[in-house]
This record gives structure tokens, C-alpha cells and sequence, in this order.
């Protein structure tokens, strides 16, 4: 099958003045000097088993070519031109190029790379509408409305692509997620706002009282046979009052009734007797003032009675029931501060009713304001003032009035998306005229964006004002801005949700390493080694630090936990410190525990996964596609297979079809084989010596993680690369295309230029043509 | 112990509610079939991984066979119990898409149709048959379907092989582009099934509430309107999502004093949230899932066990490792027996709440015996990862039109073929789902 003549470079990727040098017949025939070339090697060794429907590796190679120019196709095209300058492809047991035909190969695709024109107007892209997904609706409530309890941990999860759960094209919206939008918006409103009426009540019962010498009273309640407590944790919103009630009843016997003790935290608050009996149980109600925060709310029996000889069968042994603890509030005293949301929503109050519909729109305008993100107009209030309005008709308060517009808000798709607005160029006939480099962004819509991308949450007053004035296109502003940004506390949310999706670290959460095996895993070092790694990246993301530090780096962040996990000695206590590092067994990604066991099942290393991460997350690569019906560490005798790990997957790779991919998985893996499946140093596998030498496809040997880090050291180019089109896929909330090449070479130079400090990449990935514009 | 007590309890106060309102004369009446037939119901309960097939396809073929020790649990209700050998989802094959088996068996179990490949824009996948169904006769009960699970979307990573992580961990997908997430937490389940409902206040109070409530939903409709004309084409497809959940819950308001009528009594017994255990929580939601068809609240419902491709150990089971690495037993004969220990364990507590749905009588029937219920994976061998002959059961009598208590090996054909049949039981007119060819035969 011939090979299609590629295409050449579309004009969108080349300035127009080459477009016009391209299109003149001399230059195209030289270049078909060199391409026709080219294209008989491909044809020549490459073609047979890369076409049709089911091409080798998923690889179809006539479709790559019909598609354009390597410029315009370039991560493909450079898997091509790896393979071809490692000699990986074409596999041995086919008939291999020259060395003159595969370097005029490799010279033919990296001469069109050169081709790209960076100059010319770039395509900044098109961001879908961006739906706020858990992390950043949390957050935008707290700063909008100051109260912070995290109501989207009740919702779904947010489905991810590219790697992260903020793209706009994956994120959607299913009915049951617009009703809990709806419940978190009315909770949300009567949080922030005092209405006045009665406070919200609620029940703790069934599941989720729990008792101390205690058990299950039939299906119903708790018993206290003997001393005991049967107690509920309840969040306190805030410091106020709180009323409890106990459903309880007594089974008498002595001479006084069951005595029954509310406790908060411990502290006896009150006594009651309880003289209730199964047939009516009695209510017993307390009211007392309580700080903000999670409490244990208990009731215990105090007087326990036990006599085996009273003459009365019925009467010898007293017990105490607890049905449900029901806990009202906060009942605001008149000392009280008010919720958080009257500093923040209620700026301003009726005096008399003719006051009212003024001080509704006041309250509302600056509300709507914040919620939508930009500047809103007088008829958008007014609807807004209706709603309000409608709650006074109805009898209701002001503030009942403004916590319907505000629950209204917050369910609304303005507050819930991140809008950016369709501006197109019209011509005279109204037509729409296609822009090359897009049209710039408002400077609200930068500031949401901004925003997002390093606090996932809304733009701060400031933000706002520069918005208002203009001036966040400016490059010296973003500059400020970004430096101010992250050395405020929010920006902790970038290292949580972009280290934590970039690392993986999230999956640590759900590892289940093999307690029989691994008797050191628990809680506290589950959060150590997240820690560690959270930390590790916030210092070199605010210290000012290179990323090759990622790679390899003299410190770490450690507390005892940890450091006796990782055999350092001098670490003492649960607080976390930067530790200088003596070996460099530690230090890097690479060799942190919370990336070493998320990247293993929960018995054994995984090479396949270890290996994988290392190529996706630091080099940025992805493993070519194993073929169909993969068979996984299965041999072709039918039995079942012996060996040690290593030497089962070496006799997996070492089947033909398996090869291709395996030589590029699998190397980084054998090299981390001495960390064991939750990061721990180990010299051995069972009674097996550890091997933790290979070699890399282009040739590149290694024996052990540090001489692996060196290897990785020497591709720093390679992962500045892979990081950058990582953090701007975040920035953005989309998939990378072509046409972003140009501006991840930009970045990936600036911050060369700068020490490699990770903050400048932040800096230039805010200043490039893709973050501050968009397309139509 | 309390965990346990209050899944009793649940248990009971769901019992009370169906003596006390005999599933509701007056409503049946009002919709679809007559009270002493009880209403239809279909469900579809997904394991990943595959299953260990040699302990579960039964040697005999008819009526008179044993059940392999995988589905020995079914032994209660084998007379209700179809096993069906020989149906295939072909379009979780790659066809030249590479890998990415779990992802593509997930989306395509229930929808026949061959995923898009991809890790971010334009998920696309097909309408799932639970979906088709619930389009049609949804309207008819409080929520028109019920998605469950145990393990929410995975939190970071393109989940296989470059599939987004939507393609493996939900089942149910409302149109080609949205899935319908599921819901893992049983006090979530328990609220949208029952809370809401007879929550007190004056008659003047309710319609208040009423009231707001549907000025907030007319606000942010008309929002929505003027957001439309200020935003690009694909921006728009986003927003239709949006308004076609605004609807739903404005269906749902409109219901909402007829629904409060029904199921008062149940809205005591509120879980606490989401048990630690992993059998308690599956317990907690089948639970839930038996209340929800017991009292007409559903009647159309997916449940996983576990996403696709999921590395749950299950130390429990004395099964440290993780299930998907089992799966790729190698034939390995000790990995091949922990397999079959999951395998068997979900069995366990399907068949737990199969009797209990065959024990909850309806009229002269069972619930079971109303409902259509497939139990299944869209990998047949873990270790083979084939997607012919996968491991599927049907059971329920589908309201007498289904003859049970068979192992039925078909020439092989589409699994879309049985839920082509099960629409027609349902009586939704369809006449192609996915790559079905047509009718499954030798069900009644």
C-alpha cells in the first residue's frame, strides 16, 4: 500500500509569510527531496504491520501520515522518531533499516518539528464551561459565604480526564447531583443567614449512637445494663447555644429511678432521674452554650442496681435505655456575633419596611457580584429582589427573604459554572470572522481563572478590583498576583489537587497493602507519607525551588513515623520537618513511600505499575498499547508459572508480541525493586537477592534507584516538558492540543532560563496566550 | 452489633409500611397494572473482573442441573433462576482500539455500544438499557431509576489505558455523553428514596415551601435561558444537561404530596452513613434497594460491587490481595481458588437479598416474582479477559412471563438481545438497543 504524500503544514501553525515561501513550487520539491525519502523507509520497514484495522500497537501509521505534517502531530511523530533512534522498532526478528536510512528518517521528522513556527498567531484553544467540582465548590462556598462544613463531600465524585477532575469537557451534571446541589444550597443559606425561627434540629439514632459498656436494646436504642455512656460526635457550627434532648426510659428496680447524666465531651453538664418506663419514654431537654467544633454528646447511667434477692423479680436489676440524643441549634443569645455570612452577605439592613426593597438590592447586587464572578446588571438584581420579596408576601423576614435569593444563586448555573462568554469578531454583514489567535479574555474572566488554577475558589477582593480596573492582562500584574497568591494559605488547595492528582497521591487513600505482610502499615503512616510528599511539592513550589529536585534532592520532609519507616535516625515527634538527607537512597519522587505504594498491589511491587508511572508522570510519555486480549503474566505451557517476580516478568517480555512495550515499562520498575510494596528499603524478595539493574530503550544501564535517578536527572528537558503540559492542562481544565506545543516550549525555556524554578513555569503558564484568551 | 440491629430495624419498620399500605390500592389503580399483579420491576447487579467461569457455567443444560459452587448461594431461589451461556458484548472487544478492556466492559454492559476511546472531551458511550427503560416508565414511581454502588468514580489518573475514569466506574448511562453517577452513601440513598417526605410543619408551612421552592427552580431556569444566547455551541451542551436535571427535580417537587403519603412510616430508620465494613455496606445498600421496590419507590435499579478493574483485597475472605491482580491468576491454582472465594461471596449476599425480595409478598406473588433481574460481568474470564459467553443470570419470574429454573445455552448472540426482551416485558417499545439483533428466545 503506498503511503499518502503528507499534507503540508496547515497555515493556522505557520506565520503567513511562510506560508506563502512553503507554497512555491522550488521549495516544495526540495522538500520532497527529503520527504519522499523518508517515506520509503517507513513503507520499506515499517508499514506492513502498522495499517489496516487492527495495526500493531493500535498504530496506524497511512493514518497518521494523512493527517499533516509531524509539526502538526508532533507526540506521535516523536514516539516514531524514539523508537527509531533507540532501535526499538522495528522488533528484532524483522528486518532492520540501516543506519543511513533510519537517520534520514529520524532527520526528516526532526527537520519538520523545526518547521513549527512559534512566532506566528497562536490558536489558544476553547475551554468547555467548567462546572465547579468538589474541591473548588467547597471552597468557593467558605469564601462566599463563610461557612466552611465541605458539603460536597455528599456529592458524587467528579469523573476525571487528562488526569484531572477540573477539564470541562468530562466534567457533567446528573440529576442526582443537581439535587444535592439543591440541599447543599438550602443548608448553605440557612448556615450563613439567622432567619430567626426555630434553628435546624438533629437526630442522632439508630447507627449512629455509639455506647461505652453498652449494646443494641432490640431494634431500638441503647442499653446501659451497668455504668456506661451511650453517646453521638455532633458538629457545633459555631460558639452558641444548643439544645439537647434525650428519648430514654428506665428499667427500674431499688428504691430511686435510673439517674441519667448528659455529659459534653466528658464534663457532666446535668443529672436527671429518670422515671420514665419502657411503655412512655420520657423526653429530658438541657440547654447549654457550646464552642464551634466536632463534641461527643453522651448520656450515662449513673446508678447502676443490681440485687439478685429482691423479692420482686421485676424489681432487682435498674438499667437505662437511650432511644435517640437530639441536638437543636445555634440559638443565637443577644451577646452573640451573628453567623459568618451577616459580615459577609448582610451588608445591609431594613430600618422600616420602606427600607426594604433598597436593602434588598443593596445586599443583593454585592452578593451577586461575588457569586457570578463579574460585574452584574441592575435587571439581574431586580429579578433577584422578586424573589426576595416573595418571602415578605408571604409573612416571612428579610433575612428569611435573602437566604430564598441566595439558596436561588447557588443553584444557579451562573454560580455553578465557570462562564466564559462567546465573544465573536463580526464583519459589516454581521458574520462571524474567524480570529487565529483568538480574542482576549475579560479581565473578570481572567481573574476566575487565575483563581481556580492556584486557589480553587473564587477570586479574593483584590482580584476583583483589579478586574474592575483592568489590569490583569497586564504581565507585570499577573506577575504580583501569582507571587501574592501563592504565599497565601489557599494556595494549598494547587498542591492538594493538582500534586495530589499529578502524583497520584489520592490513590493512596484507597491502597490496601496486605496486613499480614505488612504489619508497619497504618493510619498515621498512610498520612506520613502523604505528608511527605504534599510538603516536598509545596516547598519547591514556594520556596522557589528547581524541579529538578523532583528527580533527585538532598532534603525531604520527614517526621518520626516516617523516618523510622525509611531507617533515619534523629527524627523525633509527630510534627514534619525538612531533614537533610545523608545517602541518596531517599530523596526525589521516585523514592517516596506514598508513590511507591500507591504504584503496588496490595501483596506485591508492581514493576508494570511502577514503571508506568515513571513514564507517564516524569517523562511524560505513555505506554505504547499492549495488543488485545493481552495475556498477563501468563505463560504459553498452560501450567502454572514459578519465579520470582522478576524473572516471571522477564518471561512475559520476553514473548514477541509483549517486547516492544516492556523494553520501554519495565526498566524504571526492575530499578525501584529494592523499595518493597509500601516504600520500605529491602535487600531481598522472600530468599531471593533484589536485582535493581536495567537498561533504558536507548541504552542507558542502571543498577538501583540512585543510579536510576541519575539516568532520570540526564532527561530533565524531558520532564520540565511532561510537568508543564501537566500543570497547564490543570490551568486550563483541558486536554492539550497541537497547537499548545509552541507555547509548553516557551514556558519549558523561561523557566530554563530561571533556574527551573517550578514557581516560573506557574508565572508563565498565567502569562501565555492560552490561559489570558480564548477562541470565538 | 448496633450496625447489625439497625439494618434489622430498617427491615422491619420496610415490612410495617407494606402491611399497613398493601402497596397502595388507590395508586396502583391510578397507574399501570392491577394491584394483585403488582408492578414490574428490573435490575441489573454488575461484579468486575470477571468470574471464575469454570465454577460457574453448570455442566447440564435445562431444567435439571446443578448449580457449580459458585452459584450455590442461588440454591434458596433456584427456581426463580435462569443462567444464560453463550451471550456476548462484543463491542467491549477492542477493535483496534487497543487496551482497555475494563473500561470498554463497563460502559458497554448495559448499552451494546462500543465507548469512545478517550481521557478527557467527548465521553461517548450508548443509552443503557436501564436508562431506555427509565425514560418510558420512570414517571410512574418518585425517582425514575436508582444507581448504587459501593466505590466512587476513582479520584485521579486516566483509569485504563487511556479511558476516562467515567468508563469504568459507572454502569448506568442516562444519554450517550452522561453517565448517571452512582450513589454510594446508604444515608444518601436512604434520603432520596424517603426523606423529604411527611417532614412536619402547618399546611400553610408546606405550601410555602412549596412555593419557594418552585420560584427557585423558575429563577434559575430563566438564569439558564439567559445564559444561552451569551455562550458558544459546546458550552450549550452543557447547559442542557443542566436544565434537564433542573426538570427532573421540578417533576419530583410537583409529586411531592402524593409521594408524602406513602412511606411515612419508613422515613425513621435513617442509616448513619457509610459502614467501614465491606459486607455491611453492600448489606446496608441492598437494604435500601429492597425498600425502594418493596414500596414502589423505583422500579428500575443498577448496583456495583465494585468499579471495573477494581483492586479491592478482601481480607475478610483471608484474601489479602487485590481482585484484579487475582483475576490474572496465571492458572495458578491457590490464586484461582481466592478468586472463586469473591466470586462466591457476592453471590452470598445477591442470593441474601434475592430471598428477601422472593419473601415479600405481593398479592399472590413476590416482589421476585415481579421483577427481572440480571446479575453479571462484562468479562467473562478474569484471566482470559474474553467478552463471549460472559457470566450472566436472569432472575424473577418477570410478573409470570418468564419461564425460571433453567440453564439456557443459546446459539451465541448479543446479551442486548435479552434487554430487548425484558423492554418488551416492561412494555417499552423498542426495536434495537445497541448491537442487539433481535428477541431472546426460550425465555417464557
Amino acid at each position: 500500500m503506498p503511503i499518502p504524500t503528507p499534507p503540508r503544514p496547515s497555515p493556522v501553525v505557520l506565520a503567513t509569510v511562510c506560508v506563502l515561501a512553503l507554497a512555491s513550487p522550488a521549495t516544495a520539491s526540495a522538500e520532497e527531496e527529503v520527504a519522499a525519502p523518508a517515506r520509503a523507509v517507513l513503507e520499506k520497514y515499517c508499514i506492513a504491520c502498522h495499517q489496516g484495522d487492527k495495526p500493531d500497537a493500535g498504530f496506524n501509521l497511512p493514518r497518521l501520515l494523512e493527517r499533516g505534517s509531524p509539526a502538526t502531530q508532533r507526540k506521535p511523530w516523536r514516539r516514531v522518531l524514539e523508537n527509531v533512534e533507540a532501535g526499538m522498532m522495528p522488533p528484532e526478528d524483522q528486518p532492520q533499516p540501516t543506519d543511513e536510512e533510519a537517520e534520514l528518517l529520524a532527520a526528516w521528522i526532526g527537520g519538520e518539528f523545526e518547521k513549527a513556527d512559534c512566532d506566528g498567531p497562536a490558536d489558544p484553544g476553547k475551554v468547555t464551561i467548567r462546572r465547579l467540582n468538589r474541591a473548588e465548590y467547597d471552597n468557593t462556598i467558605r469564601d462566599l459565604t463563610g461557612v466552611d462544613f465541605r458539603p460536597a463531600d455528599d456529592f458524587p465524585s467528579d469523573d476525571v480526564g487528562y488526569g484531572f477532575d477540573n477539564i470541562g469537557d468530562v466534567l457533567s451534571l446528573p440529576p442526582i447531583l443537581m439535587e444535592k446541589y439543591m440541599a447543599a444550597a438550602r443548608e448553605v443559606a440557612s448556615r450563613a443567614i439567622d432567619a430567626g425561627g426555630e434553628p435546624p434540629a438533629t437526630l442522632h439514632d439508630g447507627e449512629a449512637l455509639s455506647a461505652v459498656n453498652g449494646s443494641a436494646y432490640h431494634d431500638d436504642g441503647q442499653i446501659l445494663a451497668s455504668t456506661g455512656e451511650v453517646a453521638a460526635a455532633h458538629d457545633f457550627p459555631r460558639e452558641a447555644e444548643y439544645v439537647v434532648r434525650v428519648v430514654a426510659f428506665g428499667q427500674q428496680a431499688g428504691d430511686q429511678p435510673a439517674r441519667m447524666e448528659l455529659r459534653v465531651d466528658g464534663r457532666a453538664l446535668r443529672a436527671f432521674d429518670v422515671a420514665a418506663e419502657e411503655a412512655s419514654p420520657g423526653t429530658y431537654e438541657h440547654r447549654f452554650r457550646a464552642p464551634a467544633g466536632s463534641r461527643r454528646v453522651a448520656a450515662a447511667f449513673i446508678n447502676d442496681y443490681y440485687d439478685p434477692d429482691h423479692p420482686d423479680p421485676g424489681r432487682r436489676d435498674r438499667n437505662l435505655v437511650v432511644r435517640s440524643i437530639e441536638i437543636q441549634g445555634p440559638f443565637r443569645g443577644p451577646d452573640d456575633a451573628p453567623p459568618p455570612g451577616h459580615d459577609l452577605i448582610l451588608v445591609k439592613r431594613p430600618a422600616t419596611p420602606e427600607e426594604y426593597s433598597d436593602s434588598a438590592t443593596a445586599v443583593l447586587e454585592r452578593f451577586l457580584r461575588r457569586a457570578y464572578r463579574r460585574p452584574v446588571t441592575g435587571g439581574e438584581v431586580a429579578k433577584l429582589v422578586r424573589l426576595a420579596e416573595l418571602a415578605r408576601e408571604n409573612g416571612d423576614s428579610f433575612e428569611r427573604g435573602i437566604q430564598l435569593a441566595v439558596q436561588a444563586v447557588l443553584a444557579s448555573p451562573q454560580f455553578l459554572y465557570k462562564v466564559e462568554v462567546f465573544r465573536p469578531v463580526r464583519d459589516r454583514q454581521g458574520k462571524v470572522v474567524d480570529q487565529p489567535n483568538g480574542v482576549p479574555l475579560s479581565d473578570d474572566e481572567v481573574a476566575v481563572r487565575l483563581s481556580y488554577f492556584l486557589w480553587s475558589s473564587m477570586p479574593d477582593d483584590e482580584l476583583f478590583r483589579l478586574a474592575d480596573e483592568r489590569k490583569l492582562h497586564d504581565p507585570e500584574v499577573l506577575e504580583a498576583q501569582v507571587r501574592r497568591m501563592l504565599r497565601d494559605p489557599k494556595s494549598d488547595a494547587l498542591v492538594e489537587n493538582f500534586a495530589g492528582q499529578w502524583l497520584q497521591l489520592r490513590g493512596l487513600e484507597v491502597a490496601a497493602p496486605d496486613a499480614g505482610l505488612f504489619k508497619d502499615f497504618d493510619e498515621p503512616l498512610r498520612d506520613a507519607m502523604r505528608r511527605e510528599s504534599e510538603l516536598f511539592f509545596a516547598a519547591i513550589l514556594r520556596d522557589g525551588r528547581s524541579l529538578v529536585d523532583f528527580l533527585d534532592a538532598d532534603y525531604t520532609f520527614l517526621n518520626e513515623r516516617l523516618a523510622r519507616h525509611y531507617g533515619i535516625d534523629g527524627v523525633a515527634g509527630d510534627d514534619f520537618r525538612e531533614v537533610k538527607l545523608a545517602g541518596r537512597e531517599r530523596g526525589g519522587l521516585i523514592t517516596q513511600a506514598s508513590i511507591l505504594t500507591t504504584t503496588s498491589n496490595p501483596s506485591r511491587t508492581s514493576i508494570v505499575k511502577r514503571g508506568k508511572w515513571v513514564l507517564e508522570q516524569i517523562l511524560g510519555d505513555s505506554p505504547p498499547p499492549p495488543p488485545e486480549e493481552v495475556p498477563a503474566l501468563a505463560d504459553d505451557s498452560g501450567g502454572p508459572i514459578v519465579g520470582t517476580l522478576r524473572e516471571r516478568v522477564e518471561l512475559h517480555r520476553s514473548r514477541p508480541d509483549c517486547v516492544s512495550c516492556h523494553l520501554r515499562l519495565d526498566p524504571p520498575g526492575f530499578g525501584l525493586e529494592n523499595y518493597d510494596a509500601i516504600g520500605a528499603w529491602r535487600d531481598k524478595d522472600g530468599d531471593h537477592p533484589i536485582d535493581a539493574s536495567s537498561e533504558m530503550p536507548d541504552g542507558a544501564s542502571f543498577s538501583g534507584p540512585v543510579e536510576l535517578k541519575a539516568v532520570l536527572k540526564g532527561r530533565k528537558a524531558q520532564f520540565a516538558r511532561a510537568l508543564t503540559e501537566k500543570l497547564l492542562t490543570y490551568a486550563l481544565g483541558r486536554g492539550l492540543e497541537e497547537n499548545d506545543d509552541c507555547t509548553v516550549e516557551d514556558i519549558v525555556k523561561a523557566a530554563a532560563e530561571d533556574g527551573d524554578r517550578l514557581s516560573r513555569i506557574v508565572t508563565e503558564i498565567v502569562k501565555s496566550p492560552p490561559f489570558l484568551r480564548r477562541k470565538g | 452489633m448496633s450496625r447489625l440491629k439497625i439494618t434489622r430495624r430498617t427491615l422491619l419498620r420496610g415490612a410495617g409500611a407494606a402491611v399497613a399500605l398493601p402497596w397502595m390500592e388507590a395508586m396502583a389503580a391510578a397507574r399501570g397494572p392491577s394491584p394483585e399483579e403488582g408492578p414490574l420491576r428490573m435490575a441489573f447487579f454488575y461484579v468486575p473482573n470477571g468470574v471464575h467461569m469454570q465454577d460457574w457455567k453448570p455442566k447440564e443444560v435445562g431444567g435439571d442441573f446443578d448449580l457449580p459452587s459458585i452459584l450455590e448461594p442461588l440454591a434458596p431461589v433456584k427456581e426463580e433462576l435462569l443462567v444464560l451461556s453463550n451471550l456476548a458484548q462484543d463491542n467491549a472487544r477492542a477493535h483496534g482500539d487497543g487496551p482497555g478492556d475494563h473500561a470498554r466492559s463497563l460502559s458497554c454492559f448495559l448499552t451494546g455500544v462500543h465507548p469512545r476511546k478517550t481521557d478527557g472531551a467527548n465521553i461517548e458511550a450508548g443509552v443503557s438499557v436501564d436508562q431506555y427503560a427509565a425514560r418510558h416508565v420512570g414517571s410512574a414511581t418518585r425517582l425514575p431509576s436508582l444507581e448504587l454502588g459501593i466505590e466512587r468514580g476513582a479520584q485521579s489518573g486516566n483509569c485504563d489505558s487511556g479511558y476516562s475514569c467515567a468508563y469504568s466506574s459507572n454502569i448506568s448511562w442516562r444519554t450517550p455523553t452522561t453517565p448517571s453517577s452512582k450513589e454510594i452513601n446508604p444515608r444518601l440513598v436512604f434520603d432520596r428514596l424517603f426523606g423529604g417526605l411527611g417532614d412536619g410543619g402547618s399546611a400553610d408551612d408546606r405550601r410555602r415551601r412549596g412555593l419557594y421552592e418552585r420560584s427557585i427552580l423558575d429563577f434559575v431556569q430563566e438564569d439558564a435561558q439567559s445564559l444561552r444566547g451569551r455562550i458558544g455551541m459546546s458550552d450549550r451542551r452543557k447547559l442542557d444537561e443542566y436544565l434537564t436535571a433542573v426538570r427532573e427535580i421540578e417533576r419530583r417537587v410537583a409529586r411531592a404530596d402524593e409521594d408524602s403519603e406513602r412511606a411515612s412510616d419508613v422515613a425513621t430508620a435513617r442509616p448513619a452513613g457509610v459502614p467501614k465494613d465491606y459486607a455491611e455496606h453492600v448489606r446496608l445498600m441492598f437494604d435500601l434497594l429492597a425498600l425502594a421496590f418493596q414500596t414502589d419507590t423505583t422500579r428500575i435499579a443498577t448496583f456495583m460491587f465494585a468499579n471495573e478493574g477494581s483492586g479491592r483485597p478482601y481480607p475478610f475472605l483471608d484474601v489479602p490481595e487485590g481482585h484484579h491482580d487475582l483475576s490474572h491468576h496465571g492458572k495458578d491454582p491457590a490464586k484461582q481458588e481466592k478468586l472463586r472465594r469473591i466470586n462466591r461471596f457476592h453471590m452470598e449476599e445477591f442470593a441474601r437479598l434475592l430471598k428477601r425480595l422472593k419473601e415479600t409478598k405481593e398479592g399472590d406473588r413476590s416482589v421476585l416474582d415481579n421483577s427481572m433481574i440480571v446479575y453479571g460481568s462484562g468479562i467473562s474470564d478474569g484471566d482470559r479477559h474474553n467478552h463471549d459467553d460472559l457470566p450472566v443470570l436472569l432472575v424473577g419470574r418477570g410478573g409470570g412471563t418468564i419461564a425460571t429454573g433453567r440453564h439456557v445455552a443459546y446459539t451465541p448472540q448479543p446479551l442486548n438481545n435479552l434487554y430487548l426482551s425484558m423492554l418488551d416485558r416492561m412494555g417499552v417499545p423498542c426495536e434495537r438497543l445497541g448491537d442487539s439483533t433481535g428477541r431472546l428466545e426460550k425465555l417464557s
